[in-house]
């Protein structure tokens, strides 16, 4: 019998050996190949290729009906905040950016607050207070040709990185007020 | 009176009905006492004897016992809910409304099974507080401790999906923070630490797995729905008898 | 009995013959006098516990339904939206962490943590019964980060109401608190503008713009991890040379993680600071 040290060779066992450790290599890996792939498989099944979720393109009705500042009337039905300055019309979307929950407008303080963890948020969506990281969200507009309609494309959103400043993270507004995020009418 | 009721039992006790059930006579002798522990499937969960320490209320405030009957209660109230609950968004808050309203007891039985939920949580933490207090994860016990740490896990995502079910504003705003941690979580979140740097987009990321879509809708109902009634409750009565089974091979930790 | 037979194995891997065995259970004289029958004893104990919970829980829950809210609305979210108790420790600590941190780190840190404590904890002593003094520092660590977790959510449950803010009990639970006082800053800023640091990136990699600043901060955070490694083995080697190189490391780990929580806790209260390190991917 080889041992250990391989100083006996004896070919039929060495070779015996070869062989069953190859068919034992080959026989477990075809088992862990396989429930490996069962896994994966299990894991893509979680997730859906068809959803079946409501409309994110939707129309709100055209410019002259908003005012100047935060119109919050579509906030039950869409999700949204339409704003409009001195220069025109932005959506923001009405998602708090900590954890996903509907902030509330303040029209005195003119401000966002959120009721779960107490983020706040001036009109342009910059954080002024609380834990929120990122400034929120808003949705790409544009006018439909046909009925001067503003058509919101919920999905598509501008997210841009904010600075850390004294007053909260900020982004320079201007580089907001861009197309397709931004109607100048 | 009572040696009437004694004579019953002893012409009972001889009846092939019931040899046939109980292999053992009434537990009024010793031997009798360990056959009951041998002979029954659920009472064998225990030896036939114990240290006396084991009885100590002082030791172990009995909070691994009540856990395991908070999960019990749990388990039949729960069952006794699926019989008026459909997991459909158009449906399921009136369903639990109408427990409250139109059905017998209904009311009664969501309450039970809401504060044993409550209840389980509490003794489960106040259970790993003592064990803790108590040294008794200390050798040979370390890998039943670790057991009970992923029990404590199944317990809390337990209660989680289980209060998305109502489909009020606390289970929809509650998965809504939830799913949203799941986003954040890093590499394989669409918000979390280099997530969208590996391609993650809230099409592919950990919360779209968990919701079965992008929002807190019918797909994360169900999802929720299977995760609460069948597949967490197994998991966890799997790991239930696997720290109950290392308790008798092990024993107690407790004084004599 | 099985106690005593299974701990001396563990406890003599080399000799543990069957008579080794029976020789050490029968030093420690644990006879048949010393246990009980389980029936009655402990059976009937198990029944009355039993049915003290469900006089409990019936007495709860007719006293207290278990409440329903509207219907849910992707709309509207209620002010404030509260967790149940258990988990208002965690939406307590996403008020000073990201989410990522708060939601994902730090619980998975919790768990296998909790996981690890039976194999970084070497101290045979006080097992099986309680002790203070034979297991103070495990005693003290544990308790530290279990009354942390249970002052979460205490505060949660009781000192917070609309918009998530600080409501003491004899406030006024239907008005806003002002907001203005919360105006929060990254470290770095704070540094930069007490000792008039440069803003200018020293070095630029990818998105990444490294200041003095934020190089300040990464320092200050990895010193913060390199000091509560280091003290305890220069200055407590009993205690490192009781744990080992690995499990000493391990646990430390953990436990300056631990401490860290409270620490930046307190610096968003006392400091305003928002975030101690700031990067493009990740800021913390």
């Amino acid at each position: 019998m080889a041992d250990n040290k391989g100083n006996i060779e004896d070919p039929d066992v060495s070779r015996r050996r070869f062989f069953t450790l190859m068919g034992l290599g080959v026989g477990w890996g075809s088992i862990v190949t396989a429930l490996g792939g069962a896994g994966l498989g299990a894991a893509r099944y979680m997730i859906p290729s068809v959803l079946y979720e409501p409309p994110t393109v939707f129309k709100i009705g055209k410019p002259e009906n908003y005012g100047i500042g935060v119109d919050t009337k579509l906030k039950k039905e869409r999700q949204i905040w339409v704003v409009r300055n001195e220069r025109g019309i932005y959506v923001m979307v009405a998602i708090c950016r900590h954890l996903g929950c509907t902030p509330n407008f303040f029209q005195d303080q003119s401000l966002f607050r959120c009721p779960c963890h107490g983020s706040i948020y001036d009109t342009h969506g910059n954080v002024v207070g609380g834990p929120a990281p990122r400034t929120l969200w808003r949705a790409a507009i544009s006018l439909d040709p046909v009925d001067g309609e503003i058509v919101v494309s919920f999905n598509t959103r501008q997210d841009p990185d904010p600075v850390g400043t004294p007053e909260g993270l900020m982004v320079e507004e201007a580089g907001r007020e861009v197309e397709p995020y931004f109607l100048k009418v | 009176m009572l040696k009437l009721l004694e004579q019953i039992r002893g012409i009972v006790n001889k009846t092939q009905v019931f040899k046939s059930i109980f292999r053992h006579g009434y537990p009024d002798t010793d031997g009798n006492r360990a056959l009951v522990m041998f002979s029954n499937v659920i009472l064998h969960l225990h030896p036939v004897r114990v240290q006396r320490g084991a009885l100590k209320i002082k030791f172990t405030w009995c909070l691994g016992g009540l856990t395991f009957f908070f999960f019990i209660m749990l388990a039949i109230t729960g069952v006794v809910l699926m019989f008026y609950y459909v997991p459909d968004t158009r449906r399921a808050y009136n369903d639990i409304r109408d427990l409250g309203t139109v059905i017998y007891f209904g009311s009664l039985f969501r309450a039970v099974h809401r504060w044993s939920a409550h209840a389980m949580v509490f003794s489960v933490w106040m259970h790993m507080t003592r064990v803790f207090m108590t040294g008794s994860y200390k050798p040979p016990r370390e890998f039943n401790w670790v057991v009970g740490v992923i029990l404590l896990v199944t317990t809390l995502v337990l209660s989680w999906t289980g209060y998305l079910l109502p489909w009020d504003q606390l289970a929809l705003w509650a998965v809504t923070v939830g799913s949203k941690m799941a986003e954040a979580t890093p590499f394989i979140g669409a918000s979390g630490p280099f997530g969208p740097e590996l391609g993650r987009n809230s099409g592919n990321d950990m919360a779209f797995a968990l919701l079965g879509g992008t929002v807190v809708g019918q797909s994360a109902l169900l999802r929720f729905y299977v995760l609460h009634c069948l597949a967490l409750p197994l998991i966890t009565a799997l790991f239930i008898a696997v720290h109950f089974w290392r308790i008798r091979k092990d024993g107690f930790s407790g004084p004599l | 009995m099985s106690d005593q037979a299974s701990d001396s194995l563990s406890s003599s891997p080399k000799k543990n013959s069957l008579a080794e065995l029976i020789k050490k259970t029968a030093l420690k004289k644990i006879g048949p006098e010393d246990t009980v029958l389980v029936w009655p004893n402990l059976v009937y104990l198990e029944l009355i516990c039993m049915m003290v919970a469900t006089a409990i829980l019936l007495f709860l829950s007719l006293v207290s339904p278990a409440p329903l809210e509207e219907l849910a609305s992707a709309d509207t979210t209620p002010n404030p939206t509260k967790a149940p108790w258990y988990f208002l420790g965690l939406q307590e600590l996403l008020v000073y962490f990201d989410p990522w941190l708060a939601g994902m780190v730090l619980p998975t840190f919790i768990i296998i943590g909790l996981i690890l404590i039976p194999y970084v904890d070497p101290n045979p002593l006080g097992k099986g019964y309680y002790t203070f003094k034979e297991r103070k520092f495990s005693m003290l660590g544990f308790g530290f980060g279990l009354s942390l977790w249970w002052i979460l959510i205490l505060i949660g449950v009781f000192f917070r109401g609309l918009d998530w803010s600080w409501y003491w009990p004899w406030d006024d639970p239907h008005v806003h608190m002002p907001a203005g006082a919360v105006k929060l800053i990254d470290l770095q800023i704070i540094l930069q503008n007490t000792l008039g640091l440069s803003e200018a990136p020293l070095v630029t990699l990818g998105r990444y713009a490294v200041t003095i600043g934020n190089l300040i901060t990464w320092a200050l955070f990895l010193g913060f991890y390199a000091v509560g490694f280091t003290v305890p083995f220069i200055f407590f080697r009993d205690f490192y040379r009781r744990l080992g190189f690995v499990r000493y490391n391990v646990m430390m780990f953990f436990f300056i993680s631990m401490m860290g929580v409270p620490m930046k806790i307190f610096l968003r209260l006392l400091a305003d600071v928002k975030y101690v390190l700031v990067t493009p991917w990740f800021k913390f």
